[in-house]
């Protein structure tokens, strides 16, 4: 019933790829300071993720066995500009292909491969020219040229087509020219002047001329992502927004698309005029299944051959012997806390009198120091995230863990009951009513029933409210809110991600009104920092700042994914840095069924 | 669904009243019930069930969370049914026979509470259709028809979806949240009845005698009328209490039943069921519950309208 | 007769707009919007969509433009990846009628053959069966009955399956046998028509008793009728009107009522689209499904009054 919006994860290695290639040059990728890990448990062979063709194995089914089901939830949309969700996403890459690729390095890491282009873009001022590889075709046999990629690019910035991905190619990261200004037009008759303007040419089949604002490092990453796809101007206008219709659509990636039952499943098949790396799987049906104990069931059920389940079923696929090798866990670069709402009276008092500032500031000491992290992991969610009192992901180049902040705000009952009494009321004598809001799940039914308890140990009355994502989503940016269920998915592997706009003061992300000082002094510092030390050193500070401040935070643990993967699934590499709805997707020519 | 499983229940008093003598009614129909040994088997279970749902969590060697008023012990998770658990524990390691009472209870208590909402509603609507003239009869009529024709479970998420997590005046607890959205489908087929009932009546000898003699019409409606149309309310509000129970529990399944922390029977089924594979228990338990509850109220609903209406066995 | 049918037909229209209006509401006093989410995102997107979707216009405009299309028979686009929610209902309730036309199939045949054969049976040990199959059949929740059999069926058995419908997904292949499988049809079905048939097997068997002792039946048996012709001839027909009545509701609820079912087993019905749409807030697959259920319920119960009509002489219609 969830869709779980897992934003930019994708972005994927943006900012990370961008070190690597302007402060390493390219050169040997510091091994995986990545959120991801490779599944342990696959048993696979990990094949080389792109490029060198490894279909024929010895241990492959024969042609006529290589099928797969495989879990997702319902895309929303399969046209890669006007997708904003995960499983959209994690589809159309199996669908499109953009000019460059994402995939695993090998070692855990993420590197990119040209896809669509011959190598890599010749620079010359801000104008960036790529190079198509020769003869490249879509699914309906036509030649794929460089006037449908600046078709594509053209959509993306369109107002009109709405796509909630269009920031990709706007100011501060993508930097296309004219794109932001082609996205806000309201004037029709504009359109077509702005559409002229916008920086990106063909002129001629095989070659694109990108002008960009500024030089940006990460341009072959995000030019690898799906808002960078191309699209078919003649499909589009013959079928309008019925082009993705399995009927009408013409792709450029692996497979295409040969059936969709809205609802229930979509099927997909190699594209015969796929010219990369040839699957081996002759068709993947997608499930669109949001129960994950029923997809559990299934599985078992050899149903499903891929699925992400329960933390809870974790447990029961551990406890057998044919489940526990197929089962495997990977970390997310996603902090859960309870967030804070500073501008209330009682637990942020933004703006009072300092004495009501430090009260309220022992208030939210004592909430934390109530919470037992471990057991609250253990017990909700069978020790398959991690307890954190850091905020800054494990995986993450910055990471400080909770060595550095557990005795500050980790569990102590005792301390929690001292700084009630500093916060003016012992015992929890005299505190108003506070209520939290949670996302109503069984798991976080239990999560809100163990804060609740903890909470009321030292004597502080929590309400719980319990409301559906949406209203839960409205509540918080309405800042309508006390305590929250929250946390921040990371977008892109990079410090600034999980602190810019969430903390600094009036913050795009900031509804929980977070105002220090010492933070927005930090985070200049950062801004202006010359060396990437000093500028993690600056958000380091920003880090333990807000965290021991409690500053409309308060972490919980760090969440990790379980998925189930058939044994008889092999070439399945997961990367939680690149992968979307499923370990492996971003590979998904690599898989097989094994005989 | 709700609704229409009833009125098919209560086809026997589509027509007419039933009641013909007036004194001595209740007696004979308490007589009749006291003999129907069905209807005594489950009225006795309802309220052995209502006194352990109320005291249940305080009976036993465990509180709610058990044991030592731990949330939560290592180990003591998931734990099958045994001498210090009766029902087992769940993913928290809280005692399952305590939540499965509690459970019990709020499920009772929605079951009652949107009747008593159904009750009011119903009775209001009903006997202002048949007595205040064919303008407001026309008017509550429609009204009561659209309401009929909304698909009640639809409804009921909707309704639900508004009030969930507001700060209303009236919607201070979640179980309110469920009982009005429940009521608000519910309330159609008792108006009919009371309606149809009130109608008829109004053209019996003893009312038209009791008007000619010039009491006045609140007398009328009071002494004669309503306490004569009780008798298919009571059967209707009866068979309504298990039909409210099961919604309740169906839309707790999916996810729209009574909002935390209260679970009800119905959420206990449904958290139950993303773990069935860890510990069976957990729905078992709770699932009995509810179908003992709904069995239990429809024994004593088809002995109540045996023993009202003794025409239709 | 006819006349009171037509205005009966004609009492869905202000029915509809009624059911229209009231829903068009209530779906935007819930908070949250289909494109509300936690994370910001830069407000031109946001813009753009609600654009996009006209939901930058006042609300009574927008219910003026949804009376408007609505009043052409135009369902508007799902704001859920934009596609026609008529064809989303229409196939949705192509599943949803399977189900619920094979849940009425088997409940009617397994219900009235329980019920005949309790009352041919009075006080035997078949009537002891049926009886306790009745009583407890009624008071099973369809969701409890399928979580036991997928548990029992498809996880420790290994039988059937947990997921899925295993009908046809088009009207063209209804009689392909090959479109139909049957380990993603059966707990479905026997879940939701275990209810309906204990509560039909009640029906049925009261009214058999009933017939059985009618003098007629008497009189038909003194003549030296052979039992089986008793039986068949004259008690089974005569006995069918009250269930008859009760099979028109069943049928209704067991359709209506059949989401919780397709949520459960991931069965694409109409049901679970308006489920979805509720927690996705999208407001035209929310209006579509309500608007269809409504229809349906109004058709139910006009024909569940016109076969009281039929059965009972004594209901006059004005």
């Amino acid at each position: 019933m969830t869709i779980r919006n897992r934003w930019f994860l994708l972005f994927a290695g943006l900012i990370s790829l961008a070190m690597v290639a302007t402060v390493a040059c390219g050169g040997g990728t510091s091994s995986a300071d990545k959120t991801a890990t490779a599944g342990a448990g696959s048993g696979g062979a990990k094949t080389p993720a792109s490029g060198s063709p490894t279909t024929g194995g010895a241990d492959m089914a024969p042609a006529d066995q290589q099928k797969m089901i495989m879990q997702l939830g319902e895309p929303q949309f399969y046209d890669p500009h006007r997708s904003n969700f995960e499983q959209d996403i994690a589809v159309e890459r199996f669908l499109f292909r953009g000019l460059y690729n994402l995939t695993d390095d090998g070692k855990g890491g993420v590197k990119v491969v040209p896809e669509m282009a011959a190598g890599d873009p010749t620079i010359s001022g801000n104008d960036y020219t790529v190079k198509l590889k020769p003869g490249l075709k879509w699914s309906d046999g036509k030649p794929l040229v460089a006037a449908d990629f600046v078709y594509g690019f053209q959509r993306e910035c369109d107002g009109k087509v709405a796509s909630p991905y269009q920031g990709l190619l706007g100011a501060g990261l993508g930097e296309l020219k004219g794109c932001d200004e082609l996205f806000g037009n309201k004037d029709e008759a504009q359109t077509q002047a702005l559409t002229d303007a916008l920086g990106v040419k063909a002129p001629d089949d095989t070659t694109l001329v990108f002008t960009l604002n500024k030089k940006v490092a990460t341009f072959t990453t995000i030019w690898s992502l799906w808002a960078t796809f191309p699209s078919r101007k003649d499909v589009i206008a013959q079928f309008g927004d019925k082009w993705t219709d399995p009927a009408n659509i013409v792709v450029n990636g692996p497979f295409t698309l040969t059936e969709i039952v809205a609802k229930d499943h979509a099927t997909l098949k190699p594209n015969p005029n796929w010219g990369g790396q040839k699957p081996a799987l002759q068709q993947i049906t997608i499930k669109f299944i949001d129960d994950l104990s029923a997809a559990f069931r299934a599985f078992q059920n050899n149903e499903l051959q891929m699925t992400q389940i329960l933390a809870t079923d974790s447990t029961v696929a551990k406890e057998n012997s044919s489940l526990k090798p197929q089962l495997q866990v990977i970390p997310s670069a996603r902090i859960s806390t309870v967030e804070v709402q500073m501008k209330d009276p009682v637990l942020g008092a933004n703006g009072a009198a300092d004495d009501a500032v430090k009260k309220a500031f022992n208030l939210r000491l004592a909430l934390s120091h109530a919470i037992d992290r471990k057991t609250l992991v253990d017990a909700v969610y069978d020790g398959v995230h991690t307890p954190a009192t850091y905020w800054l992901v494990k995986g993450l180049t910055g990471y400080q863990g909770s060595q550095a902040f557990d005795s500050k705000i980790g569990f102590d009952k005792a301390a929690a009951q001292k700084a009630l009494v500093d916060a003016g009321y012992p015992g929890g004598a005299g505190l108003p009513a506070i209520t939290i809001i949670y996302r109503d799940s069984p798991e976080r039914r239990n999560e809100a029933d163990f804060l609740v308890k903890a909470w009321k140990d030292i004597g502080i009355n929590v309400t719980p409210q319990f409301v559906d994502s949406k209203a839960r989503s409205a509540a918080f940016n309405s800042e309508q809110f006390q305590l929250f269920q929250g946390g921040w998915q990371l977008d892109y592997p990079d410090a600034e991600n999980p602190l810019v706009g969430l903390f600094d003061t009036g913050g795009g992300n900031n509804h929980y009104n977070c105002s220090r000082p010492d933070v927005d002094a930090a985070f200049k510092d950062a801004a202006s920092a010359t060396t990437q030390e000093a500028r993690l050193k600056a958000y380091q500070t920003v880090e333990t700042d807000i965290v021991t401040n409690l500053c409309g935070i308060i972490p919980l643990y760090q969440d990790a994914l379980p998925y189930m993967v058939s044994s008889k699934l092999g070439g399945v590499v997961a990367n939680g840095t690149i992968d979307a709805g499923g370990p492996g997707t971003f590979c998904v020519e690599c898989w097989f069924i094994k005989k | 669904m709700a609704t229409q499983a009833a009125v098919a229940s209560l086809p026997t008093f589509s027509a007419e009243p039933a009641l013909g003598r007036q004194r001595g009614l209740w007696s004979d129909a308490w007589r009749r019930l006291l003999k129907n040994r069905l209807a005594m088997v489950g009225l006795f279970a309802l309220v052995l069930i209502t006194l352990l749902a109320f005291l249940g969590p305080h009976v036993g060697p465990f509180g709610r969370y058990a044991p030592n008023d731990q949330l939560y012990t290592p180990g003591a998770k998931q734990a099958a049914p045994g001498a210090d658990h009766w029902f087992g524990t769940d993913q928290l390691g809280r005692d399952t026979w305590a939540r499965v009472m509690e459970g019990t209870r709020i499920s009772i208590e929605i079951g009652l509470g949107t009747q008593l909402v159904v009750l009011f509603l119903g009775v209001l609507v009903g006997a202002s259709a048949a007595l205040g003239g064919k303008f407001l009869d026309n008017l509550l009529m429609r009204a009561t028809d659209i309401t009929y024709a909304f698909p009640d479970l639809l409804f009921i998420i909707l309704i639900r979806a508004v009030l969930t997590g507001r700060s209303w005046p009236v919607v201070t607890s979640p179980r309110i949240v469920i009982i009005i959205a429940i009521s608000m489908v519910s309330w159609t087929t008792i108006a009919r009845l009371v309606r149809g009932q009130m109608l008829a009546l109004s053209e019996r000898d003893y009312v038209l005698a009791a008007r000619a003699l010039g009491a006045p019409q609140w007398r009328i409606v009071f002494q004669h009328m309503l306490p004569n149309t009780l008798g298919p309310v009571v059967v209707a509000i009866t068979f309504g209490i298990p039909i409210a129970i099961f919604a309740e529990a169906a839309l707790s399944f999916i996810g729209f039943g009574v909002p935390p922390p209260a679970a009800s029977l119905g959420t206990l089924v449904a958290i139950g069921y993303t773990t069935i594979q860890r510990n069976v228990w957990n729905v078992v338990f709770p699932a009995a519950g509810v179908a003992v509850l709904m069995l239990c109220f429809t024994f004593v609903g088809d002995g109540l309208r045996d023993a009202l209406d003794p025409r239709t066995r | 007769m006819a006349a009171y049918t037509i205005r009966r037909i004609l009492w869905v229209i202000p029915v509809l707009w009624a059911v229209a209006t009231i829903t068009f509401f209530l779906m935007h006093a819930v908070p949250g919007g289909p494109f509300t989410q936690e994370k910001s995102v830069p407000p031109a997107v946001n813009e753009a969509l609600n654009h996009r979707y006209h939901l930058d216009k006042p609300l009574y405009q927008q219910y003026g433009l949804y009376l408007w299309d609505i009043s052409h028979g135009d369902l508007g686009l799902s704001f859920d990846g934009d596609r026609d929610v008529s064809k989303l209902i229409r196939d949705g309730f192509f599943i949803t009628a399977q189900l619920g036309l094979l849940g009425v199939i088997v409940a009617v045949t397994v219900g009235m053959t329980l019920g005949t054969l309790s009352a041919l049976n009075q006080n035997g040990p078949l009537d002891y069966l049926g009886t306790i199959f009745a009583t407890i059949g009624a008071s099973v929740p369809n969701f409890i009955m399928g979580a036991f059999l997928v548990i029992i069926f498809a996880v420790n058995l290994g039988w059937l399956h947990v997921l899925g419908w295993g009908g046809p997904h088009h009207v063209s292949e209804i009689f392909k046998p090959s479109t139909w499988d049957y380990r993603e049809v059966i707990i479905p079905v026997v879940a939701v028509s275990v209810l309906p048939a204990a509560y039909i097997a009640r029906v049925t068997r009261a009214s058999m008793l009933e017939v059985l002792h009618q003098d007629y039946i008497r009189t038909a048996r003194a003549k030296g009728l052979a039992e089986h012709r008793v039986v068949l001839r004259h008690t089974i027909k005569n006995a069918m009107i009250p269930v008859l009545t009760v099979i028109g509701p069943l049928a209704a609820a067991l359709v209506t009522g059949s989401f919780i079912i397709e949520q459960m087993f991931g069965i694409p019905g109409v049901g679970r689209a308006f489920v979805t749409a509720v927690g996705r807030r999208d407001y035209a697959m929310i209006m579509g499904s309500t608007l269809f259920y409504t229809v349906i319920v109004t058709f139910a119960n006009l024909a569940v009054d016109l076969m009281y009509a039929a059965v009972d002489p004594r209901i006059r219609y004005r």
